[in-house]
């Protein structure tokens, strides 16, 4: 029987995690943001050695090298944003690296043959083409026929129908199907649970590092498995208080970015948490790089303190009152190599220059003393470049960043991502106390308890619209979902 | 280890060697510690060493302006272009200022709004501006200039110091204090680190890029105005080949090439290393040519030697994060 | 998705090296305006002989820079291969020429193996690497030679009268035997970086490092091999700079390297790597050459202006090169490609929406 079973245990990010894969099936991954799926992809890609336990292959318990050496072994893995190789052609794209035929690259037999793996995926290129040309559902295209050309036994999708359209992920599904059929495993990574109920034969269930459940597709219900994925103790962990909504600060009507999101509508009062769900790739963060200027929004309103304002760059945005903290706290949220003051104060240095220009070093130095009480930002110094502190303190210290501006309107993407139980909490109860202290805040999050527990409305997006618009008694978690997956 | 104090490690090491090379140098020569000698030193070099203050802003940047040895001739020509045409001396210098900022602020304009990198935008200016600099004066060469010019360059300004020498302490003392005291200089560090968490930040990035280019041309040009008036004459082919000597005093004064970090200390010590490094082989009898060798490969052991370094606390960052 | 709207299927690289030709026999038509008696028998000699040197350059840098590195050592290269052949030449007149050859390119692989091992090995960048050899090499050089200078008349004669065999003539035209090995030479390799493996392999590896690297590519053993190649080949053009002047400096090809860069940018090879073909940087060396030439004819123009033009000519290069790749990259595609250099006006990529968990 061909087919990989793991048993590990890597503290925080997997937990004795143990997961078996079948040839000829498509098993279906769920869970949450933090639940341990990208790790477990990196340790069967072969790009992190897990702490203990094995990878078998075919009962063979192997080592994964690298890369290559997962690759040599019939692992593959295609991600949501294709790695490929722009200014090449399709079929070299396909072929590059295992099968360059020998020394000598036979155009006409390599063309062919690239383009008859994809006509089996139902997908017709002119494999000659730059590979940069493509829209990415077609590199995914091509990413899964390299895999094909490489005889790969287990296949790993990850998030793959992100950025497809309907019709796209049809198409997909086909080439998922006769991918199974003849004898590959597919781990088939999402969020979407219609789109898992319609092509895994088996689902499993991760949550905080652990492998919850494995079921076949028949035997579980929809209902069950969001409990599993999402089931915890909903105690202590999400602080809230009575928040006393004010004036609106925040109007936007009918927003809209070409490509990226239409018709967004909303409100947000002083002292308010709006909540914004949905799934990974709906278009929340887009609305929010629409309202921060960094891309602006080319159709709707915005409106700020009753005013209609075209925000077109962050400093103009800072200079309204608004904040906005990013998801991707490594790019482009912190500058890894500045200490922690200087992250701090980096939006608003200005405030600590003298009348020379010059900064004020113990002026900065103590406004970061202040957050590092208030968030608890726990670093051997303040002095320390930002990127050796921990995950939690990371995004402490970009918080501290953004409540440094003294913003009205808060805009928060995924705040509690990748961070640890203490940690969210504490953030949790900051998002409260602002609230309390009359901060408008737009709260991102695709962790659903946490958007129900915090919010006092929730909006919620579907592939670029808006899709539902609740307030905190009617919100519940079958109804975001349902909001946010669309119909079964 | 965390950068900062790596930095000072580097500074230290760069210290040592310093001391080490001077004293070496004086045992091999009793004239080696006269203040004249060291006042000397400097004189010689001046042009490359302020360009090299202004090199560390672009370097921390993360962007590299090759262009700058050019842009001095070009300087240096529209001086003598103008004056040979009869224009007043002081206007001559302040054409040939205005000439190189321009030629800054079109290259940085081409760099920040194309997206183009400054590698192959200042290579297209080492080549053009060199030869701008050949079409104002084709194979001559003007000298002939005012006294009172070229007394600047040789007479002494402060006690023993002489004018040039007096600009480079003031500027490197100023440039510093403003890459490292104040906002614009941490907006350098940060869009040299990561350009979109500056942007993030509100920090405008496509002005700070015109900004440094303009000063770095600007700058060049200053040098290329000195150099007129030390060797009492210019011609086109001036300065060739400095780019070499000035971007080895930055990376070996502890930039990163890749940009967010270094020290302008460092970078005062490297220049104290390179030209006590020339004046000490000159004084051994080794050619100029080699010892432009000697800093080619000092330039090549210095990013070695800071590539080896940045392994270390990289195993630790990631274990910890 | 459909088939490509264009049934007749004509690679990028094709489209610009036409191009290419279409700039070149559009300067010929204008200063066959300018210039009287341009079209000449003897102006098409002076050409291919002068370009042989440029081009072989353009044709080295160019393998380097398709894995988004660069050599700005070759100029020197050029210089040590020249001056040590024409002393091994003068020192042993009756040596076969195979091996003055093989001398001239052995000795630039091998400085082209010390670039290529800091560069692939030592992960030093490319810049930093060769402009420190540029120097070091040079300055070898100049102790070696002791302020000697090779002349024309202590050379063989077959090296001094190389530049002038010819090949083949018709009417006033002459193929000379250099030009030609030349063009083969180049016809030779451009096949092998479109055919062979490893040329295949270079184009990956600048186009997207991390994706060569997963791939499972010897990314740094290819890198090295394409600056030994490249050292190679500015070693033969070294042999070729000899042969046609004769007597050596020890400034000898100093500056060259900026030339074949410039001729490899106005051919179309991008310095990011992952494009551009051999083609295009010969032909990016002959437009060069034709306007250098051509320059000098036109009595307006004195050939001051050549740098300043040459400088300008690649600044729009590049320009076109980055509009046109744009227009074509938003006809083409749906979605904007991953990686694209982030400008004022086009808003960086938000973090990937993958759960990028630090879990």
């Amino acid at each position: 029987m061909r087919g990989i079973s793991k048993r590990f245990g890597a503290t925080r990010a997997l937990d004795g995690v143990s997961l078996e894969l079948a040839p000829a099936e498509v098993h279906a991954l769920v869970g949450e943001n933090g639940a341990g799926k990208s790790t477990l992809i990196k340790v069967m890609t072969g790009i992190h050695a897990p702490d203990e336990g094995t990878v078998e292959i075919d009962g063979e318990p192997v080592t994964l090298r690298n890369a290559a050496d997962a690759q040599a072994r019939g692992i593959a893995a295609i991600y949501q944003e294709p790695l490929i190789f722009p200014d090449l052609s399709v079929a070299e794209n396909v072929f590059i690296g295992h099968r360059d035929q020998g020394r000598v690259v036979r155009w006409r037999r390599m063309n062919e043959e690239a383009r008859a793996i994809l006509a089996r995926l139902d997908v017709h290129l002119d494999p000659r083409m730059p590979a940069s040309g493509l829209p990415v559902a077609s590199q995914q295209a091509v990413e899964i026929a390299k895999a094909i050309s490489l005889d790969v036994r287990v296949l790993i999708m990850d998030e793959p129908t992100a950025a497809l359209s309907a019709h796209e992920v049809d198409r997909l599904f086909r080439q998922v199907r006769r991918l199974r059929d003849e004898g590959v495993a597919v781990l088939f990574i999402s969020h979407r649970l219609d789109e898992v109920f319609e092509i895994a034969d088996r689902i499993s269930v991760f949550r905080d590092g652990r492998h919850v459940a494995t079921h076949a597709r028949d035997g579980v219900t929809r209902s069950r498995l969001i409990a599993e994925m999402v089931g915890r103790e909903q105690a202590d962990f999400y602080a809230r208080t009575e928040h006393h909504a004010a004036d609106v600060v925040l109007a936007v009507t009918d927003l809209g970015r070409t490509g990226r999101f239409s018709g967004v509508s909303f409100e947000v009062r002083k002292g308010e948490v709006l909540g914004l769900a949905g799934l990974v790739g709906a278009g929340r963060t887009d609305v929010a790089l629409a309202l921060f200027g960094i891309a602006p929004a080319e159709a709707g309103t915005i409106e700020l303190g009753g005013r209609p304002v075209h925000i077109t760059s962050p400093r103009q945005a800072m200079d309204l009152g608004l904040a906005y903290l990013s998801e991707d706290r490594r790019h482009v949220g912190l500058s890894l190599v500045q200490s922690v003051t200087s992250n701090i104060t980096l939006p608003v240095l200005r405030r600590y220059t003298s009348r020379l220009g010059l900064v004020d070093r113990g002026a900065e130095r103590q406004a970061a003393e202040e957050f590092r009480g208030r968030l608890g930002i726990r670093t051997t110094g303040l002095n320390q470049p930002v990127g050796l502190l921990s995950g939690g303190n990371q995004q402490k210290t970009m918080l501290a960043k953004w409540l440094n501006t003294e913003p009205t309107v808060l805009i928060l993407d995924e705040p509690t991502r990748g961070i640890d139980v203490g940690a969210k909490a504490d953030v949790h109860h900051l998002v409260d106390d602002l609230a309390r202290a009359g901060v408008a805040i737009v709260l991102i999050s695709s962790d659903l308890p946490e958007v129900l527990a915090m919010s006092d409305r929730v909006l919620v997006m579907r592939e670029g619209e808006q899709t539902g618009l609740f307030e905190r008694a009617e919100a519940s978690q079958e109804r975001v979902m349902t909001a946010a997956v669309g119909e079964t | 280890m965390p950068e900062w104090t790596r930095e000072r490690t580097w500074e230290l090491l760069l210290a040592v060697i310093l001391v080490g090379t001077v004293v070496y140098n004086a045992s091999r020569s009793p004239v080696y510690l006269d203040v004249d000698n060291f006042v000397n030193l400097f004189r010689l070099s001046i042009e490359k060493v302020i360009v090299a203050v202004i090199m560390t802003f672009v370097i921390v940047n993360g962007e590299i302006d090759l262009s700058v040895a050019s842009v001095m001739a070009f300087s240096a020509c529209v001086l003598g272009a103008a004056y040979e045409a009869g224009v007043p001396f002081p206007l001559a210098i302040v054409l040939a200022l205005v000439a190189s900022a321009a030629a800054g602020f079109l290259q940085g304009q081409v760099i920040a709004r194309t997206g183009i990198s400054s590698l192959v935008v200042t290579l297209a200016g080492l080549i053009g501006f060199r030869g701008a600099a050949r079409i104002l004066l084709e194979d001559r060469s003007v000298g002939a200039f005012p006294e009172w010019f070229t007394d600047l360059g040789r007479e002494d300004l402060l006690g023993p110091l002489p004018f040039a020498l007096v600009l480079f302490l003031v500027f490197v003392v100023v440039a510093g204090v403003v890459l490292h005291r104040t906002a614009f200089g941490r907006g350098v560090f940060v869009i040299g680190d990561n350009a979109d968490v500056a942007r993030y930040s509100g920090i405008a990035v496509a002005r700070t890029k015109v900004v440094l280019f303009t000063t770095s041309a600007l700058v060049a040009g200053v040098a290329g105005v000195l150099f007129a008036a030390r060797l009492g004459s210019v011609r086109a082919n001036i300065a060739e080949g400095f780019e070499l000597d000035i971007i080895t005093m930055v990376l070996l004064g502890g930039v990163s090439i890749f940009g967010g970090s270094g020290t302008m200390l460092g970078v005062a010590l490297a220049i104290g290393i390179v030209l006590n490094l020339r004046n000490g082989l000159g004084l051994a009898n080794v050619e100029a040519n080699t010892q432009t060798g000697v800093i080619g490969a000092l330039l090549i052991v210095s990013v070695l030697v800071q590539n080896l370094l940045d392994r270390l606390p990289l195993r630790r960052r990631e274990a910890e994060a | 998705m459909s088939t490509p709207a264009a049934p007749l299927w004509i690679r990028p690289e094709r489209i610009k090296e036409l191009s290419l030709v279409g700039v070149i026999a559009v300067a010929l038509v204008i200063f066959g305006f300018l210039v009287d008696d341009y079209y000449s028998g003897q102006f098409f000699n002076r050409i291919t002989t002068s370009v042989v040197i440029t081009a072989v350059l353009a044709v080295a840098q160019t393998m380097v820079v398709v894995t988004r590195n660069i050599d700005l050592s070759v100029g020197s290269i050029v210089g040590v291969s020249a001056y040590l052949t024409g002393q091994y030449a003068a020192a042993h007149p009756d040596a076969s020429p195979v091996l003055a050859v093989g001398l001239a390119l052995g000795i630039g692989a091998l400085l082209g193996a010390v670039n290529g091992l800091l560069v692939a090995y030592g992960r030093v960048p490319a810049i930093i690497v060769t402009l420190g050899t540029l120097a070091i090499y040079r300055s070898w050089l100049v102790s070696h030679a002791e302020a000697r200078t090779i002349t024309a008349d202590s050379l063989p004669s077959w090296v001094v009268d190389l530049p002038t065999r010819t090949v083949v003539s018709v009417g006033s035209l002459d193929v000379r035997a250099v030009f030609f090995v030349v063009v083969v030479i180049v016809a030779l390799l451009a096949a092998g970086m479109q055919r062979l493996r490893w040329g295949r392999r270079l184009y990956a590896i600048g186009s997207n490092p991390e994706a060569a690297a997963q791939a499972g590519l010897p990314t740094r053993r290819l890198v090295f091999g394409a600056f030994v190649a490249c050292g190679a080949l500015s070693g033969l053009a070294g042999f070729l700079f000899l042969a046609r002047f004769g007597t050596i400096t020890v400034v000898a090809g100093q500056g060259l390297e900026l030339d074949s860069v410039a001729a490899a940018v106005v051919g179309g090879v991008s310095v990011l790597g992952g494009s551009g073909t051999l083609v295009g940087a010969l032909l990016g060396a002959v437009l060069i050459d034709v306007l250098d030439q051509s320059l000098v004819r036109v009595p307006q123009v004195s050939e001051f202006w050549r740098n300043a033009i040459l400088g300008a000519l690649i600044l729009a290069a590049v320009i076109a090169d980055v509009a046109i790749g744009r227009r074509f990259r938003r006809r083409w595609s749906a979605e904007a490609r991953p990686h694209t250099k982030v400008t004022e006006d086009e808003p960086a990529d938000p973090a990937p929406a993958l759960e990028a968990s630090d879990a």
